[in-house]
């Protein structure tokens, strides 16, 4: 009996439906404070003061914490990898977007914890904000950051993500047709049935019990023990059972902070954003805004692509150059374009932080891709789907870093959707096979570019 | 007034796992007296079915019902480390660590198995909980009794780890060449849709969706298109109908709810079909590869497409709403071009705003 293969039902797909599933909001601890957070009113100003006696004297209240609760405030989700940090966990000098983090308090109830907000007296000095990513270069653009308004630090301290492959002024110099075209996907929200949500219990030892929605336990924990300045063995992550993520549970939105507020209070705390906060506060995917410049035969060969990217990260880095160097790896989509000049920044602006999301860094470079593809065939009088398998990745190909590609199925799916939909294929399309280059499908343009897939 | 339809078609590719590699999954496993399995693995099961998914992966490894497996995904404590479940990598990296940590088991019930009959481990398979020499199949002893003999006989855990890990890929920072696959595999797809617009309104339906996905092996059918169809009624959402800024880049009129936030529902539902292509990965549990991110990618240039099919206008700016529609179809009707020639340059959109930038000299960095 083999399980592989086989069409299983999910295991938890019952209790998922039958509200049987235990989720992070259905933990009950007695004895648990309610948090919230104080947030920025503004898109970009300084803070001039911030005053929590108030709300610290009020009956109900066992705890408020601000930056200066924080042993290392600024920590970036992916220093690891070499993305060092800009976003603190509460504003400190500034805000930065709507909505950011300034305070939270752990009180008795919900009605109290927000009253208690309330009372917390931040002054604050607003600032021109910039949203336009594409006033962001402009010389007398609002600074969302002291560094300027887009990503620096790039391996080799770029301040772009490149790709330079063959040569592209001789792509441009022989193609019978160059097409322009800009496209401009929205940001969008992930929309999880369950909120950010997370429950922390102290517990014996000076452990802390984390109950979090996490897309990812232990990265979410590195996060937590990051800010702190803890070893991992003071923390325990419960979760694995997630009520809708699709990216925006990686951020680890909720752990520290509910953390922070069960040391100061030494009570179990929870915190639930509200499902206004999940659209107002949380991360989005991004808005992009990407122009391409496709050098092409009036055959239908594409020789080279150039292509601006301005990826919209909102007011921090956050993962965002991760994603522009996905999307710089995936910039020709499934075809094989042989001459490239990309150029990617991850630019600020005042809103959210943009986050991953469902596709992150190539949702937005497919929809740019194709809908050029149909654009450039209609530009030159070529059917689109013969266009694509003209162009269609080959085993022995190179992608855009310039690796083999070695089971490329470009030309399968392509015959396969083609017949679904009823769509004619040219005789040599219906016969073509992922197989390596020859004959007529070998252009002199396309042999430099190959690569002996038996390397990878 | 008049509806069209249109069809488009659209084709992508996707990488498996996080770009650049270095992103490990691990996994232990240990056998219970009676020979059933307990996984501990730290892959969140975020709605995808990871969990199933793994547990039909180490079902096969070793030879044992399915239901002979437990995961435990549930805490820090026990679980092994795992990167997260995000960049597409469930399946396939979280798959392999707990695929390799059942091999050692595995390895580890047909040692045990062939001290206990007496004949070479080499010789032995394990079918459906029973270690079984091979060609003759009346020599046999279940693994619940090996596993039996472990614990009080020979004073033994029956376990296994799994560390799936591909080497980090370091680029040139001027050219983005990499030295190594910057992913774990590649998977594709393609979408055939049809729209039906209304040009006195400018709404816009999906009538029907096609798909098909190249996803390696699929370890779970019924699974890769439960990504597939949720998928692309994502994708639909982004075509027609989502925005958390409406009036971009402006932040004003932001939908706070679900009342002022358009994300498809029932009734944006089309016919959807599904079609699995396997073409299997080298390194992939099983041959698998990658399906969940993908899978909300190739509907929106597709819907753009279909839109163009229809009425004869580009709308690249998502999502494509109503609104959209009518303005590119009055520009048309006022004979705007949708695109300008200048010698062989062929112009759609606005012009290219910011290509004359470049990177500033001066040195910028974070720090203070």
């Amino acid at each position: 009996m083999k399980a592989v293969g086989a069409r299983l039902p999910r295991y938890d797909a019952h209790e998922h439906v039958s509200a049987g599933t235990r989720y992070v909001d259905d933990v009950r601890i007695p004895g648990t404070l309610w948090a919230k957070a104080l947030r920025s009113p503004h898109d970009h100003a300084e803070i001039v003061s911030i005053d929590t006696s108030a709300a610290e004297a009020m009956e109900g209240v066992h705890a408020v914490v601000t930056y200066k609760d924080v042993h290392k405030n600024v920590h970036g989700h992916i220093e690891g990898l070499g993305v060092p940090g800009d976003e603190p966990l509460f504003a400190e000098t500034h805000v930065r977007y709507k909505g950011q983090p300034v305070a939270a308090v752990a009180a008795d109830n919900e009605a109290l914890a927000i009253r208690a907000t309330e009372a917390i007296q931040v002054t604050y000095k607003e600032l021109p904000s910039l949203l336009d990513v594409r006033k962001a270069f402009d010389g007398d653009a609002p600074q969302v950051h002291h560094w300027g308004n887009w990503y620096p630090h790039f391996e080799g301290e770029m301040d772009r993500r490149q790709i330079r492959k063959g040569d592209i002024d001789q792509a441009f110099e022989q193609a019978d047709v160059i097409v322009q075209g800009v496209y401009r996907p929205a940001a969008i929200e992930h929309i999880p049935m369950e909120t950010q949500v997370c429950q922390v219990v102290p517990e014996a030892g000076g452990r802390f019990v984390v109950y979090s929605a996490t897309q990812a336990m232990y990265f979410s924990m590195g996060v937590v023990a990051a800010h702190l300045n803890w070893p991992l063995n003071k923390l325990k992550f419960v979760g694995g059972t997630t009520g809708g993520g699709f990216g925006g549970k990686v951020d680890s939105a909720t752990e520290t902070i509910t953390t922070l507020l069960a040391i100061k209070s030494h009570r179990p705390v929870r915190w639930r954003w509200t499902r206004m906060e999940e659209f107002l506060c949380s991360s989005t995917r991004a808005p992009w805004h990407m122009e391409i410049a496709d050098a092409v035969t009036k055959d239908g060969w594409i020789l080279g692509r150039k292509m601006l990217t301005l990826h919209d990260a909102g007011a921090f880095a956050r993962f965002s150059p991760y994603g522009v160097t996905k999307h710089a790896f995936h910039h020709t989509g499934a075809y094989t374009i042989p001459n490239l000049e990309f150029n990617g920044y991850v630019v600020y602006t005042n809103r959210v932080p943009t986050t991953a999301m469902r596709g992150f860094g190539v949702t937005s470079v497919s929809f740019a891709t194709e809908t050029h593809i149909e654009r450039i065939a209609q530009t030159i009088g070529m059917d689109p789907v013969e266009l694509r398998m003209k162009n269609a990745t080959r085993l022995g190909d190179t992608s855009p870093n310039g690796i083999p590609y070695v089971d490329p199925s470009t030309v399968p799916v392509i015959q396969a959707i083609s017949d679904a939909a009823g769509v004619e294929l040219s005789a040599h399309s219906r016969t073509m096979t992922s197989a390596m280059r020859s004959g007529e499908d070998l252009p002199e343009h396309l042999v430099a570019q190959m690569g002996n897939p038996e390397d990878h | 007034m008049a509806k069209h339809r249109g069809r488009g078609i659209a084709a992508i590719e996707y990488p498996t796992g996080m770009n650049q590699n270095g992103d490990p999954s691990q996994a232990w496993i240990k056998l219970k007296m009676d020979g059933r399995v307990d996984v501990f693995a730290g892959t969140v099961d975020i709605g995808q079915g990871s969990k199933t998914v793994h547990s039909q992966i180490v079902a096969d490894t070793l030879g044992v019902p399915m239901d002979w497996v437990t995961m435990d995904t549930s805490n820090t404590d026990s679980s092994a480390f795992c990167m997260g479940t995000f960049a597409s990598r469930g399946t396939f990296i979280g798959g392999n660590a707990v695929r390799l940590a059942a091999e050692k088991v595995r390895n580890r019930i047909l040692e045990i198995g062939g001290e206990l009959l007496e004949i070479d481990p080499g010789d032995l398979e394990i079918i459906d909980g029973e270690v079984i020499a091979k060609g003759s199949p009346d020599k046999k002893i279940g693994v619940g009794d090996i596993a039996g003999a472990a614990t009080f006989v020979k004073g033994e855990l029956i376990s296994g780890q799994g560390t799936a890990l591909k080497d980090y890929a370091t680029l040139d920072p001027e050219t983005g060449a990499v030295t190594i696959p910057p992913h774990s595999a590649i998977s594709y797809a393609a979408c055939a849709v049809e729209v039906e617009v209304d040009e006195e309104t400018g709404d816009v339906r999906v009538l029907k969706m096609s798909q098909v996905y190249d996803v390696g092996c699929a370890i779970n059918p019924t699974m890769v298109e439960g990504q597939i169809e949720g998928g692309a009624i994502q994708g639909l959402g982004l075509g027609l109908l989502e925005n958390c800024y409406p009036y971009y880049p402006s932040n004003d009129h932001r939908g706070g709810q679900f009342g002022s936030y358009l994300a498809p529902s029932m009734e944006d539902l089309p016919e959807l079909e599904c079609i699995i292509l396997e073409n299997p990965s080298a390194d992939g549990p099983f041959g698998a590869k990658a399906i969940g991110e993908m899978a909300n990618n190739a509907q929106p240039p597709a819907i753009a497409t279909a839109i163009y099919n229809a009425v004869g206008v580009w709308v690249t700016e998502l999502p494509i709403t109503p609104e959209k529609v009518l303005r590119a179809l009055e520009a048309k009707a006022a004979g705007i071009p949708e695109s300008v020639t200048t010698g062989k340059v062929v112009r759609y959109d606005e012009a290219l705003s910011i290509t004359s930038h470049q990177s500033a000299d001066a040195v910028v960095t974070f720090a203070v």
